[in-house]
């Protein structure tokens, strides 16, 4: 309980809340004697309670006066999830459908479904902290680490913009290794990498990425969102097809991905709910424990001080109602 | 006087009858039986002339009846006076003011009395009392008025301060040991202990003690509702959550230590007169007279 007040100096009037215990609410009349009259519990009990009603009431009036709240902080909590980097194509053949044309009348075009389904499975991992980058041509840092869900939904949906032509897959992994890197936490790390092809990557980078990759487990999973009717991870070329990476981009990628000596997922769909299965196949392989802070907002208690002055002074009010004179006051002098 | 009750608005009567069933041994003459002889009307016994020497109640009857020829003069009982005191409570109990003051009961009381044992030609003591003895509101004995209404005025006028009535016993000392009609006037809510000393103390007098309750006290108690009392003599203060079972219980208790002191009462002196609210003079005066 973190409490605060934001005008401290009313605490100096605190201590007037002990009156109640030197004086009573209640008009004391003048009684001969009550010696030899034994105590009753029940008036005892009530008294007691009159006096710490009338405690209550002054020091929440005071607490209420002075601005009580709870300062927002954030608590360290254990859950299940996984510190997950979006690694999105934004390459132009992206817009287009599963069937490999400009999406028309109802059509979904690859992106659109993944950035619904994506955000789908956001919204179900309540413990995740995710980031987000893009590829294209270059590489695009969109959101940092972040458990702020609407930020994440907000830079998902900023795939919609039209992409650029080129794909550069190797880049992309470095920008998403990098955001990685960043974390020093225990928690897994996963990179999602959703991309409808892959590129050649140069034989530096790959070094490179090797010596990364290499430097702390991390988990990967392709999302190769296939065109129909364009080659996919596992297609064998014929025998007189050229193997090599420029023929055959997705096979290659496949290979080193694999290569990596990393935990390591391809998923190839063809169609929404195939990426749907795909994400969800995703989310089910990612339960490992994690440590997360929840951020508990600050909170204005005053109300609540209020609320507990007036029932601490309707119990007052109903005494005062109860009290009764052993002489009339028109008969006093 | 404020008292708001008509009964005791009513001015009180001038005289007060008030009789003692023992002798007084007092010389001086007054208007009750005396073990002295003298002019008195009531005939006593005869003795010889010898014995009584006053030829002028000689008794010729028994003279001439006597074979031996003794003179016989008959004795008169002669009236004489008696010491009258009161005694005077005026601890915080008796600043209680509910259907009625009890300082201003005590004060008309003492008016009466004050009146009434100066016409009988007694002499009048007032000692009043707390936790000490207050010598600006007593009255030494005396058969003078003087001084009487200024006695009167500072008691109406005197309010009883917090304090007990354990004193009550130091001004019966200042009695003295003729016998005297000693009226304590009292709430009488003293500690069993004290209330024993005091009639203890009391015993050689004629004892009257009136009680003045307040039926506010006690009897008109209300059933329900909450009272914060605070005990005039120790200041206490206590919450009461009155209701029907509570207040049998309390009236229970007063009962109790009504009965315990009417039985102390009874054992050292008279029978205890009781005041409630308002003074009933003629029933008052009744009891005084009975003597007993």
């Amino acid at each position: 309980m973190n409490l605060a007040l934001a005008t401290p100096m009313v605490l100096v009037l605190l201590p007037l809340a002990l009156l109640p215990l030197l004086l009573s609410s209640q008009r004391t009349q003048s009684y001969p004697s009550v010696e030899g009259i034994e105590t009753d519990p029940l008036s005892v009990a009530l008294d007691w309670l009159l006096r710490i009603a009338g405690v209550v009431a002054i020091a929440a009036l005071i607490l209420g006066i002075g601005g009580l709240h709870r300062l927002g902080r954030t608590i360290e909590k254990t859950g299940e999830g996984a510190h997950i980097v979006l690694l999105v194509d934004r390459s132009s053949s992206m817009d287009n459908t599963f069937a490999g044309r400009a999406p028309e009348g109802g059509e979904e075009s690859k992106s659109a479904a993944a950035r619904r389904l994506l955000k789908d499975f956001i919204l179900h991992r309540d413990h995740d902290l995710v980031g987000v980058a893009a590829f294209s041509t270059s590489p695009m840092h969109v959101l940092p680490m972040t458990e702020h869900k609407g930020a994440v939904m907000a830079a998902v949906d900023a795939m919609d913009r039209p992409g650029l032509a080129f794909t550069n897959v190797g880049r992309g992994l470095a920008l998403a290794l990098d955001m990685q890197e960043a974390d020093t936490s225990p928690a897994a790390r996963v990179i999602v990498l959703i991309s409808d092809g892959a590129a050649v990557i140069d034989r530096k980078v790959q070094e490179q990425l090797r010596a990364a990759f290499a430097r702390r487990p991390i988990n990967l999973y392709w999302l190769f969102l296939r065109t129909e009717g364009t080659p996919g991870i596992s297609t064998v070329p014929a025998p007189d097809e050229q193997d090599t990476p420029q023929a055959m981009p997705e096979r290659h990628l496949d290979k080193f991905f694999k290569s990596l000596g990393i935990s390591y997922r391809a998923f190839e769909a063809e169609n929404p709910q195939a990426v749907a299965d795909a994400i969800a196949e995703i989310g089910k392989l990612e339960r490992s424990p994690i440590t997360y802070f929840e951020r508990i907002p600050h909170e204005d208690l005053k109300a609540r001080a209020f609320a507990v002055a007036i029932a601490a002074m309707l119990v007052l009010l109903a005494a005062k109602l109860a009290e009764v004179r052993l002489v009339p006051e028109s008969e006093e002098a | 006087m404020t008292t708001a009750n008509a009964a005791s608005a009513a001015p009180p009567p001038v005289d007060l009858p008030y009789r003692i069933i023992w002798r007084s041994r007092a010389l001086r003459q007054g208007a009750h039986r005396s073990t002295q002889s003298g002019a008195g009307g009531l005939f006593r016994d005869l003795a010889t002339l010898l014995e009584y020497r006053d030829p002028r109640r000689i008794d010729l009857r028994q003279t001439l009846r006597d074979p031996f020829g003794t003179l016989h003069v008959r004795r008169f009982e002669e009236k004489s006076q008696i010491g009258v005191t009161m005694l005077l409570d005026v601890s915080g109990s008796m600043g209680f003011h509910g259907a009625s003051r009890k300082m201003g009961l005590a004060a008309d009381l003492a008016q009466v009395f004050a009146t009434a044992v100066r016409r009988a030609g007694d002499t009048f003591a007032l000692y009043a009392a707390d936790d000490h003895v207050h010598e600006e509101l007593s009255v030494p004995p005396t058969r003078s008025r003087a001084g009487e209404a200024e006695m009167i005025a500072a008691l109406r006028a005197y309010v009883p301060k917090r304090r007990s009535a354990s004193a009550l016993v130091e001004a019966a000392r200042r009695i003295g040991q003729r016998r005297n009609l000693v009226v304590i006037v009292s709430d009488f809510l003293l500690p069993d202990a004290e209330l024993e000393a005091l009639f203890e103390t009391l015993i050689g007098h004629d004892v009257v003690p009136i009680r003045i309750v307040d039926s506010r006290e006690s009897a008109a108690l209300p059933s329900w509702g909450l009272l914060e009392l605070a005990d005039l003599e120790t200041g206490r203060r206590r919450l009461v959550a009155m209701r029907p079972s509570l207040k049998a219980e309390w009236q229970r208790r007063i009962e109790a230590r009504r009965s315990f002191f009417r039985t102390l009462a009874a054992r050292y002196g008279r029978e205890p007169f009781e005041i409630t609210d308002s003074i009933p003079w003629d029933r008052l005066g009744a009891h005084l007279a009975a003597g007993a």
